[in-house]
């Protein structure tokens, strides 16, 4: 027998920040796992990539059926105490991380190309700076569950606005690392296989990209918790 | 004859009553059950017995809106008096069964308010209604829910503002919950003492009333006090933890409130019959059959209602809860303090709407808004048509 009991029409069970907060830790297991095969990769160890890159699409998978259920869920007629466009851009640079993490691992794990020794380190401090890049964004996205349930105090956007704050940084750490590896690269090139050079240019551009999106979901995240 | 018109009122009336307390109890107590403030079977305890007690204590004004204030019954015959309060109260019925089988947000007030329309106008035209009780009582129904809806947002504003802003929240919470028992309690002894039979038998002013009724709340703001000072701890949670115990306050000031607004549907029609058909007769014995009528609902269906609705609805944290049942508590209490006979249902939507507006709730849908504007303005004419035609149907019977 139906009952009438329009209350329980009026808000949902479901929370769309619940699914925010699933995404991103999506984001962060994935490229915490990007990470261990690419320091791996670095040092010429290739054995169980292509396993990581096959968890690293499956991640990405399952990320996605998050962000589908995010936006199926979401009416037009839905009222939030943040803006739904900026929700939902956030959700969509949240998203492009795990499009580019995806799109790494399946390029490395098609051609294991050799890293020139010189450069290990500088690979390997650059993939550290772009995971902890995404790592500040989940803390940044993990705060919001205090900023909903304190109504937006100021003390606890304060506290995001910092982790946004760290994200630039680590950021930006990153780009000044990348310039120096793509420095080193042009330096060698006449001791590197034209192959090679391109490739290994792609790599570092790729894994970079990744910081760039965590920057650019950071941006949203702070228009998003704007007064 | 007479005698079965009046065993067709009682079983319509106690029909309404049971539906009343089946249905509507699940919005009233489902944000409480849903913020797992209370258990179901406490829910159903509280529900029933403060429902009742509201309608016995204060139930009485909108009955007697319902009663006299919306058709002229002093011109109208007798016969032609009972035959039409019948039809208003059938009218009704039939719109509780569409709206329970349809779920729709159709209110059984606006249905029985219809039905009395209907009939006044079928039976002296135009001029047989009192437009301005209408017209009041239609205004209400739109103000109580941007009523109940500003309301909550002005509480869950100042929880946001003292608590949460609050370096320590529960430190601040422990501080100002007390002072929310006092104004809840002073609302719940105001609305007992003032204009009620129990303030007749106390002969007392308002103003004497007024500072009874405080020095009461206070006393339950200082026991509250201690009860809070239990509950030891820092953070979030704690304060959620701390309304929680509020938030049964809140549920019992929300049965409270809806047992004296929504008793007079079913019941208001029934006095009408009876007191026609036996001259002398009580009214304070119709609001405790039409209470318990309530209760009844609560105890056989409502448990399923409450079942139903509060699984579907977990989003909610006990500083919303608690701003939404004071906002819709209070509104509807001082709506039937005042005869105004509003939909307890919509009152709560909108007190919900508010806290979402106060950046609250994580998603509020709007759409039920749409549903229930279309409910306002299809019911009363629908339910006045329906009337109409059942009164006709009934001069005929008898």
């Amino acid at each position: 027998m139906p009952f009438r009991a329009p209350v329980k029409d009026t808000y949902r069970k479901k929370s769309p920040f619940e699914g925010l907060l699933d995404h991103i830790g999506k984001v962060r297991e994935c490229v915490h796992i990007l990470r261990g095969g690419i320091l791996r990769y670095v040092d010429g160890e290739f054995e169980g990539f292509h396993e990581i890159a096959e968890k690293v699409s499956e991640l990405e998978h399952e990320a996605d059926l998050i962000k589908g259920n995010i936006r199926a869920h979401l009416p037009r007629s839905v009222l939030m105490p943040v803006d739904k466009r900026y929700f939902l851009w956030l959700l969509r640079e949240q998203d492009a991380i795990l499009d580019h993490a995806e799109n790494l691992a399946q390029l490395l794990d098609l051609r294991h190309t050799v890293i020139p020794e010189e450069m290990r380190d500088d690979f390997k401090e650059h993939m550290n700076l772009v995971a902890a890049t995404v790592e500040e964004m989940e803390k940044a996205v993990e705060n919001v569950k205090d900023l909903l349930m304190t109504s937006f105090s100021g003390r606890e956007r304060d506290e995001t606005k910092t982790y946004i704050h760290n994200v630039h940084k680590k950021e930006w750490e990153a780009d000044q690392k990348r310039y120096a590896i793509t420095a080193k690269i042009y330096e060698m090139e006449d001791e590197m296989d034209a192959m090679d050079e391109y490739h290994l240019l792609k790599i570092v551009d790729w894994i970079d990209d990744i910081a760039d999106h965590a920057e650019n979901a950071a941006d949203w995240l702070r228009a998003m918790i704007a007064k | 004859m007479i005698i079965i018109l009046v065993i067709i009122a009682i079983f319509a009336g106690l029909y309404m009553a049971w539906n009343i307390g089946a249905n509507d109890v699940a919005n009233s107590m489902s944000t409480a059950v849903g913020s797992k403030a209370i258990t179901l079977r406490q829910a159903l305890i509280i529900a029933s017995i403060l429902n009742f007690l509201g309608a016995v204590l204060v139930g009485k004004h909108v009955t007697d809106t319902i009663q006299n204030k919306i058709v002229d019954v002093a011109i109208i015959a007798d016969h032609d008096l009972m035959l039409g309060f019948m039809a208003a109260l059938l009218s009704a019925g039939v719109f509780v069964t569409l709206s329970t089988w349809k779920e729709l947000p159709v209110s059984t007030t606006h249905a029985v308010i219809g039905g009395v329309v209907g009939f006044g106008l079928i039976e002296g035209g135009i001029n047989m209604v009192k437009w301005r009780t209408v017209e009041n009582i239609a205004a209400s129904w739109v103000i109580s829910p941007i009523a109940g809806g500003v309301l909550a947002f002005i509480m869950f504003k100042i929880i946001a503002a003292t608590i949460f802003s609050n370096k320590k929240p529960a430190d601040m919470a422990r501080k100002i919950g007390p002072f929310f028992i006092i104004l809840t309690f002073f609302i719940i002894f105001l609305s007992i003492f003032l204009k009620t039979r129990v303030g007749a038998m106390l002969e007392y002013t308002t103003w004497e009333f007024a500072l009874m009724a405080l020095a009461m709340a206070s006393l339950t703001g200082i026991a509250g006090f201690f009860l809070l000072k239990k509950i030891t701890g820092e953070g979030y949670d704690i304060v959620e933890g701390l309304f929680r115990r509020l938030q049964v306050m809140t549920s019992c000031y929300v049965a409270f409130s809806h047992g004296a607004n929504d008793v007079a549907n079913a019941v208001a029609p029934v006095a009408v019959v009876l007191m026609l058909a036996w001259k002398e007769i009580d009214a304070i014995y119709i609001l405790a059959i039409g209470g318990m009528g309530i209760a009844v609902g609560i105890i056989t269906w409502g448990y399923k209602v409450i079942k139903t609705v509060g699984g579907k609805i977990t989003a909610l944290t006990n500083t919303r809860g608690f701003s939404i049942d004071f906002a819709a508590a209070t509104v509807v209490l001082v709506a039937s303090k005042l005869g105004l006979p509003i939909s307890t249902t919509h009152t709560v939507v909108g007190a919900v709407i508010g806290v979402g507006l106060a950046r609250g709730l994580d998603a509020v849908d709007l759409s039920v808004i749409k549903k229930i504007v279309y409910s306002w303005l299809l019911t009363l004419p629908a339910s006045a048509a329906l009337s109409i035609l059942i009164y006709r149907g009934l001069i005929i019977l008898f």
